[in-house]
């Protein structure tokens, strides 16, 4: 009788040995994270999110370095970064090489975001402002602190657009837990960064935004443009949400920011009477 | 009894339906007045050799020969491209190489620039909305 | 606070005592679009469905015409009178000029050549006289104050108006476009808004320009007092099937119809039926009108989508503008050189 018992307890222990085992998310045995769900079933991407890195800086691996207005000293200029490309170097064409080095020695004249210009895809992910993803079931819509940009990614079918735009044209579709969001139409008037990297109208992106904990996504963005690139290329980084209370995307309206810039010299000057 | 409405009323909806119907923004007659010059008409006859599908004003940038055989980039302005979008015309809709008429005016600072008043194919059919001839009635021709 | 407010406070708590004001939001609902009182659809969150692409494209103006003193509806026949004119309208805007060659009303390019004469868009039927409701149907008058603050701004303006971009009205700096507010407002054209809900948020997409109004609706307070912005601070909450969205924080360089900073916006959003969102606004700023005043704007389904407009990087006008002027006065000089 007393060994009966005993086997049992020791396959109760075994049991519940492995149960506990076996119940805890599988994070620890390679399996990905499965975020929770929204009310109508779909991985739950909802909230404010922003990247932490230099890429808007450059996309490249780089070394900090003066920046390019010398009266803000150390306040503006190139922080160093480890890169979210693959690899060490973008896949420039030979004559899209030079014209990056062109666009880098005039970029304070060139980046079209000193002038509040809409800032395409990728670069919207990163730049050093939130955004906002609100998704519905056939509707996802990506909106962005820095100067009000915004997409919406239709869930339900694929169209085409009619002509290009500075935020592209969004379609989207689930991949298990990932959003996958095809990107066409780009114009060729963005840049990736401030330091001059840059793309044709051939631009083709595919995103995919995955949920890697309860407050992280992992974003990569497939890159081809066979006008300017040799080879597709990938652009990878976590999203991090914004957690503190009542966190909100602000107004960052910067017409009014870039007119000194822009139509400085078109004004009435003084003794023009 | 059939009821008639009071002439004032009418008279009221009239002046409301003008109001509405007709008043393009204020602002905007003001500023294009300053752009571009009602004493300078023009008429340019060309290609068009870029369609900028952009806003608040779409552009079509054409070649020109003048009467002296030199070939001018000129730049008119027209309406926003979105419900242009939503009833069907794309970016092909004037490619490169359309021959066009443009009826403007002339930019006041003697910039190759014009807003363009009438815009139709060499055969008189506008471009995208309207008729044949000013004045017709006519659905969107694409 | 004035006796007048006093009263009103209390005419409006014995009206809310009396009725429910969900359903109060439901019979405003159905008598608007002359539909029976609906059941909106829902969220998977549970809170109505406004999602879509819609327009707020309206034949009615904002204030009533001069005449029609205290009519708020037309009879079938007076609506039916401004239907056709406005089917007149669209055949003259589609058909060629409807302006004087060489004059400066004509120095534009053609509305109806492009689809965007106001005719030429789907708006909502209704027989309001005005979109402001109530007998009077106009803005109330400027206090005295809001007089002083307008010829102010009018006076340093004067003579100066084309110096450079910050003298130029906010749509012509892409900064902020009058249909945009809040509250919204019916525009000339691309009247559209697209509608998104997630869990704890509605957002609101509008075309002109490309701005998106992020309301939260889980009851947090408004952001600080000091963040002023063009588009002030929303936050949202449900009452019944009614979005009611209160709005503060506004900028004063804002200055909707010559406000301050102390404009207030309240705006209520209930889905009248399949394809319509009865929209009303109230509008209050004790430094600007003595009185708070009330819209209401139906809101239709619209076939979409809402494209990009890109306004900010398209802007030449600024720069044509601005240049246009300082070729008037180098001409003028010229001129007055050559006389010496």
């Amino acid at each position: 009788m007393r060994n009966r018992l005993s086997s049992l307890k020791i396959s109760a222990i075994l049991t519940a040995a492995i149960l506990v085992a076996t119940a805890t998310p599988a994070v620890a045995q390679g399996q990905a994270y499965k975020a929770p769900r929204t009310a109508d079933g779909h991985p739950n991407l909802n909230g404010i999110w922003q990247a932490m890195n230099t890429a808007n800086w450059d996309i490249r691996p780089h070394a900090a370095a003066m920046g390019p207005v010398p009266m803000l000293g150390a306040q503006f200029s190139t922080p160093g970064g480890l890169g979210v490309i693959d690899g060490d170097d973008l896949p420039y064409l030979p004559a899209a090489a030079a014209k990056q080095k062109e666009n880098y020695a005039n970029r304070v004249k060139l980046d079209p975001e000193v002038k509040c210009y809409l800032p395409g895809v990728p670069r919207a992910t990163y730049m050093p402002f939130p955004f906002q993803i609100v998704q519905s079931a056939k509707t996802i819509m990506l909106v962005y602190e820095y100067a009000g940009g915004v997409r919406t990614v239709d869930m339900e079918k694929v169209t085409k657009a009619p002509a290009d735009s500075w935020m592209g044209w969004s379609t989207g579709k689930w991949d298990g837990d990932t959003l996958v969001v095809d990107v066409t139409s780009l114009n060729d008037s963005t840049w990736f960064d401030r330091a001059g990297d840059f793309h044709s109208d051939a631009l083709h992106v595919v995103e995919r935004y995955t949920p890697r904990s309860a407050d992280t996504l992992m974003y990569e963005a497939t890159v081809e443009d066979p006008k300017t690139f040799s080879r597709p290329f990938k652009i990878t980084m976590p999203l991090y949400r914004h957690v503190e209370k009542n966190a909100q995307l602000l107004e960052y309206k910067c017409p009014e920011f870039a007119e000194e810039v822009l139509y400085g010299p078109l004004r009435k000057k003084p003794n023009n009477n | 009894m059939i009821r008639i409405p009071m002439r004032r009323n009418l008279l009221a909806l009239a002046a409301g339906a003008c109001l509405v119907l007709t008043a393009a923004p204020v602002w905007a007659h003001h500023a294009f007045a300053q752009e571009f010059d009602e004493k300078k008409p023009i008429t340019l006859k060309g290609t068009v050799t870029k369609w900028e599908l952009i806003n608040p004003h779409s552009w079509i940038h054409m070649d020109v020969k003048g009467a002296d055989g030199k070939v001018i980039n000129w730049m008119v302005e027209g309406g926003s491209p979105n419900n242009l979008f939503r009833l069907g015309f794309t970016k092909d809709a004037l490619p490169p190489g359309t021959e066009i008429v443009v009826d403007g005016y002339q930019a006041k600072d003697g910039a190759f620039r014009a807003v363009g008043k009438d815009l139709t194919f060499p055969d008189g059919k506008r471009l995208f909305m309207g008729g044949s001839a000013p004045g017709s009635h006519g659905e969107s021709e694409k | 606070m004035t006796t007048s407010r006093c009263i009103s406070i209390i005419v409006l708590a014995i009206a809310l005592l009396a009725v429910d004001p969900a359903s109060a939001q439901a019979l405003a609902a159905a008598k608007a679009t002359n539909t029976p009182a609906f059941t909106p659809p829902r969220t998977p969150d549970g809170v109505p469905d406004l999602q879509g692409v819609w327009t707020n494209a309206s034949a009615v103006p904002l204030e009533r015409p001069k005449g029609l003193g205290a009519k708020e509806f037309y009879t079938d026949e007076e609506a039916a009178q401004r239907e056709k004119q406005s089917q007149d309208q669209a055949e003259r805007a589609v058909g060629g000029r409807q302006t004087e060659p060489g004059t400066v009303a004509d120095v534009h390019y053609d509305l109806g050549q492009y689809g965007l004469s106001r005719s030429q868009s789907k708006t909502a039927e209704s027989k309001r006289t005005s979109l402001i409701v109530g007998p009077e149907g106009q803005v109330p008058p400027l206090l005295p104050e809001a007089q002083k603050r307008q010829a102010e701004r009018a006076a340093a303006n004067r003579g100066h108006q084309w110096d450079g971009p910050e003298n130029r009205g906010l749509s012509e700096r892409c900064i902020l476009w009058p249909n945009e507010g809040p509250p919204m407002l019916p525009v000339g054209y691309n009247g559209n808004l697209q509608i998104a809900q997630g869990p704890g948020y509605v957002a609101i997409m509008q075309e002109m320009i490309h701005d998106v109004r992020i309301i939260p609706t889980d009851g947090r307070p408004h952001a600080p007092q000091s963040i002023r912005q063009w588009m002030g601070d929303s936050r949202g909450h449900w009452e019944g099937n009614t979005l009611v969205v209160d709005t503060t924080n506004f900028s004063n360089k804002t200055a909707f119809r010559g406000s301050s900073d102390k404009l207030h916006v309240i705006e209520r959003f209930t889905r009248a039926n399949d394809d319509t969102i009865l929209y009303q606004f109230t509008v209050e700023d004790p430094t600007t009108w003595a009185k708070p005043w009330s819209a209401e704007i139906l809101i239709t389904k619209s076939a979409g989508p809402v494209f990009e407009y890109a306004c900010q990087e398209g802007n030449y006008g600024m720069a044509n503008i601005l240049s246009g002027a300082r070729a008037t006065e180098r001409k003028a000089a010229e001129e007055v050189a050559a006389k010496k």
